[in-house]
């Protein structure tokens, strides 16, 4: 099979909380892309609880591929070939998502195309921007992972650092909790940040003293943020957003910034759905115009999870490695395919 | 009309392919979990050594449970999945009735009972009527002590089949003396059967209708309406 410019990709995505599809032709030409977010079941558990994700991918799934097809404007039988994320992410709700689309490839006699989730959101930057250059440096940062990752060329990865506790969202979900500003905590608190103080109080950037160091732990600064609170009952929950979000921000810029400096880096790209976060968004921007080189940052909607991405991903691979085998099934640990240092 | 029949919904993955000829391809693997692995290729096995393309098929019939929630997923995804390409109509079939068919020919009560795994079995009752069974008592999950409750209320001479059945087998005869044999895990071969009797009356529906039977509330809706009926 050729895999060229007009090679259509249908996306599946049903790794977490979000149930997409998307048509991508070429690797970079978004022709249609669906998410319906599960976000409001999941509300009232404070997180993504996994059996009803899984319930709910399987009754939205066939209306999303559906309707990503119609906007498209095209006959199913266009597609020419099938990609879904199998990894990571949750076991249940990837199952639903491969499985149907290893139904549809069969069904439609196109390839199917395992894609790594990881890899995809590093890709979501070429859906905006197809001549970002390598190397780069992407900064992925979500509920479920914050990573700094060299990007060498395609499928050409190399871990820089990763969090050795707790992901940023994770941070992110569990303050908002605890300050009782509702769910996803990533937006409540970047909202109730707009009317804080980000200097009101000085929270622990944890290692940042090692230049050398890349690694993340958040564990800490959400522990400082409780243990600030139960001492300071008084204090505006607004001043302790905004100032724990100046902390996150602080360290994820700073680092992404000497990552970029370490290995020579043309730019810096943002991933995930933290990197939906204003200020991280604002300052990145500014402190990688200050080191004069190129920042991206996708739009909200590539950030966080989507199909358009995972069809894009899945052209690449599909045109270095072929298609996947259909006896294939999920990987719930499933990590990014690195390069040796 | 030809239709293929997934069933995935206990430790079993089987599929099989049948019409009004009756069941001409079936394959069936008892043993292990990967659903999802297995699944797929199965489908393109009995097609192929059918001899059947699957443009050819007519209807697409799925086990809808209860049972193996992850498991009974992947075959309703998959299911959903080829009918919406495909372009044709689905049937939905329990998991129980599909226990409880193979039985028809005893004028015992039938009682399929299924591995619900935390000590407890999904199970119904039926009885023979012209040309099957019929449901006498609605599909229920709960603990094996439950089930055997259900039966001496009853008090009729009953035939538990089912892994749940199987796997309780000293609880259940302890309370209550019965057979215990038959099918363990519910057939695909059956499945095509029942579903090409609905058929012939066009009993199907689009694959957006298909609903699964999971008889359960997931445990974080368990726990959260513990916690909101406290004062
Ligand atoms: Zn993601």
């Amino acid at each position: 099979m050729k895999i060229d410019e007009s090679t259509l990709v249908l996306g599946i995505e049903t790794s977490c909380d979000e149930t997409a599809a998307a048509l991508v032709m070429g690797g970079s030409d978004v022709i249609s892309s669906v998410v319906s977010s599960q976000i409001e079941i999941h509300a009232d558990f404070g997180g993504v609880v996994p059996e009803i994700a899984s319930r709910a991918h399987l009754e939205a799934l066939n209306p999303v591929v559906a309707r990503a097809v119609v906007e498209a404007g095209i006959d199913d039988s266009r597609i020419d070939a099938v990609a879904c994320t199998v990894g990571p992410g949750l076991i249940g709700a990837l199952l639903v998502g491969v499985s149907a689309a290893k139904a549809l490839s069969l069904a439609w006699d196109v390839p199917f195309i395992g894609v790594n989730h990881l890899e995809a959101h590093l890709y979501s930057a070429f859906l905006e921007d197809p001549t970002l250059e390598f190397p780069m440096v992407v900064l992925l940062v979500s509920g479920g992972h914050t990573m700094l990752i060299e990007m060498r060329g395609h499928g050409q990865y190399r871990m820089l650092g990763q969090t050795i506790d707790d992901a940023a969202g994770e941070a992110f979900d569990k303050v908002a909790r605890f300050l009782d500003l509702g769910y996803p905590g990533g937006p409540a608190i970047d909202a109730a940040a707009l009317h804080g103080d980000p200097d009101a109080v000085r929270f622990p950037r944890a290692l940042t003293d090692d230049r050398d160091n890349l690694d993340f732990s958040f564990s800490g600064l959400k522990t400082a943020v409780m243990n600030y609170v139960r001492k300071h009952p008084d204090v505006a929950s607004a001043d302790v957003a905004a100032s724990f979000q100046m902390a996150v921000v602080d360290v994820l810029v700073k680092k992404a910034r000497r990552a970029a400096e370490t290995v020579g880096a043309k730019g810096i790209v943002l991933g995930g759905g933290v990197a939906a976060n204003s200020l991280l968004r604002e300052e990145m921007l500014g402190a990688c115009a200050a080191a004069d080189i190129k920042g991206f940052l996708p739009s909200r909607a590539m950030c966080t999870d989507n199909a358009a991405m995972i069809a894009a991903a899945g052209w690449y691979r599909l045109a270095s490695d072929g298609p996947t085998p259909l006896d294939v099934g999920a990987f719930p640990n499933l990590k990014l395919p690195l390069v040796d240092a | 009309m030809l239709i293929l029949g997934i069933e995935s919904a206990t430790q079993q993955v089987g599929v099989s392919i049948g019409g009004h000829e009756g069941v001409i391809a079936t394959f069936e693997v008892a043993r292990g979990r990967r659903h999802a692995e297995i699944l797929t290729p199965a489908i393109e096995f009995v097609c192929r050594q059918a001899d059947v393309e699957l443009g050819e098929l007519g209807c697409v019939a799925v086990d809808v449970g209860p049972g193996l929630f992850t498991g009974m997923r992947v075959g309703l995804a998959a299911g959903k999945a080829l009918a919406q390409a495909l372009k044709i109509p689905m049937i939905g079939i329990s998991s129980l009735d599909l226990l409880a068919f193979p039985c028809r020919h005893t004028d015992r009560v039938v009682v399929p009972a299924i591995d619900a795994r935390k000590g407890e079995v999904f199970w119904a009752m039926y009885r023979q009527v012209p040309g099957g069974v019929q449901q006498v008592s609605a599909p229920a999950v709960g603990p094996v002590d439950e089930l055997v409750a259900d039966l001496l209320a009853r008090s009729q001479d009953a035939l538990c089949v089912g892994d749940g059945a199987e796997r309780y087998r000293e609880e259940i005869l302890e309370g209550f003396h019965c057979e215990i044999s038959g099918p363990v895990h519910p057939s695909p071969g059956a499945l095509v059967q029942l579903a090409h009797a609905r058929a012939l009356r066009e009993e199907w529906v689009r694959p957006g209708e298909i609903e699964p039977i999971y008889l359960r509330a997931p445990d974080a809706q368990i726990n959260w309406a513990i916690r909101e009926s406290r004062p």
